[in-house]
């Protein structure tokens, strides 16, 4: 199992259930996101791919959102990044050495400085924004108060906005048709010698 | 309580003809500002639902219009009680996630606003499904700054639409005017006294 110090959080995550062999598209720093799936497909997914995927623990239909759950992903399916709404849940998932990611609502200014309250502030605990789309609106003094690495999920709809985005996160959650559109504008930025963000 | 009769839903709508910003506040610091600003309407995000009175009265005073948001101020529940206490209270709207209370909210004579949230793109489509089921007179949608990029993704809601959360300039009132909403809710002061000819 990796150090949580040395996990790599991809920079994009796409989101699959795990039941229709979803890969990432190559070429692109790339991995997967398993949400609104069951216990039983999370276990398939975990158990034969070479890289395990990253959990949405709170979309898992059957796996608890406690102690017990945590220690299952990590030591059984030695999952390495998981999101979760639960400050608690973060931060005994980062303390079992994985990469936790608090997911914190972002309606608007005032609703964000309460969600980031419970966060827990400690290493290997990072904060996924939901919706990730407002990211781009966020003041620099509200941006600082966002605990790196930082995910944006939601409403990223398309390859210009998922670039855009990945310009101030680390990484983002996109369906498998926006990853696919990454990969196809970060070839085109290449073959005009341009670096992708 | 009070025997004030509230504005229809259309009486509302008409005044952000003028002037599309209503003064979203936290605090009652920030309602002197509002009082004294273009917003047609104040919107009470926090602070004490049991202790308006006297919110109420300035507000209605200054010519203003009144709307609290049930799920966030402190000290009422988010049910039909709570929502009576704020009709009898003299306020004009009632905001709610609960799209369960909009009929509640109708039948005591206030205007009903239902707050989505938006956060997925899955959100969307049960959106519309969501007003059909509550029949708000008014949607808001938070976050409204993402309306533009969305737009497209966005089933016809039927109901006029306010977008509040993240709008702070005055391209970004005007952008989602432009997509559809009919006004804007904002804790951004310099937004108050925006006139509606600059979304023309």
């Amino acid at each position: 199992m990796a150090d949580g110090a040395t996990i790599h959080l991809p920079r994009i995550l796409v989101a699959d259930t795990g039941r229709g062999g979803t890969s990432p598209p190559p070429g692109l720093d790339a991995g997967i996101l398993l949400r609104n799936t069951d216990l039983a497909a999370l276990i398939d997914c975990a158990l034969s791919n070479g890289t395990p995927p990253a959990v949405e623990l709170d979309s898992i239909r059957g796996l608890g959102s406690d102690d017990a759950a945590v220690a299952f992903l990590r030591d059984r399916l030695s999952i390495e990044i998981m999101l979760t709404r639960r400050p608690q849940v973060a931060d005994a998932f980062a303390a079992a050495g994985g990469l936790a990611l608090l997911n914190v609502l972002a309606f608007d200014s005032t609703g964000l400085r309460r969600s980031l309250h419970g966060h827990p502030r400690r290493e290997r605990v990072g904060t996924v924004i939901s919706p990730g789309l407002v990211l781009h609106h966020m003041l620099p003094s509200e941006l600082a108060l966002l605990v790196r690495p930082l995910v944006a999920y939601g409403l990223i709809d398309n390859a210009a906005d998922a670039l855009a985005t990945l310009a101030v996160a680390e990484g983002i959650v996109v369906r498998p048709e926006v990853a696919q559109g990454i990969a196809e504008s970060e070839a085109l930025m290449r073959g005009v010698g341009l670096s992708p963000a | 309580m009070t025997s004030y009769i509230p504005p229809t839903a259309s009486d509302f709508l008409s005044r952000l003809a003028d002037a599309p910003c209503c003064a979203a506040i936290v605090d009652g610091a920030r309602l002197e500002a509002a009082l004294g600003s273009r917003a047609p309407a104040v919107f009470v995000l926090r602070g004490n639902g049991l202790d308006l009175s006297d919110m109420i009265r300035r507000v209605h005073d200054s010519g203003k219009l009144i709307a609290v948001h049930l799920d966030l101020v402190d000290g009422l529940k988010a049910d039909h009680w709570g929502v009576t206490w704020l009709a009898r209270c003299g306020v004009d709207a009632v905001i709610t996630s609960h799209g369960q209370l909009m009929p509640v909210i109708r039948n005591e004579g206030v205007i009903a606003i239902h707050r989505l949230l938006l956060s997925r793109r899955e959100h969307l489509d049960t959106a519309v499904t969501a007003l059909a089921r509550s029949r708000p007179h008014i949607v808001e949608i938070l976050p409204g700054v993402v309306l533009p990029a969305i737009n497209g993704l966005l089933p016809p809601l039927e109901v006029p639409m306010l977008a509040g959360g993240f709008i702070r300039t005055p391209l970004d009132a005007r952008s989602v005017l432009a997509a559809g909403a009919i006004g804007v809710t904002t804790s951004s002061e310099g937004l108050w006294d925006l006139q509606a000819a600059v979304h023309g």
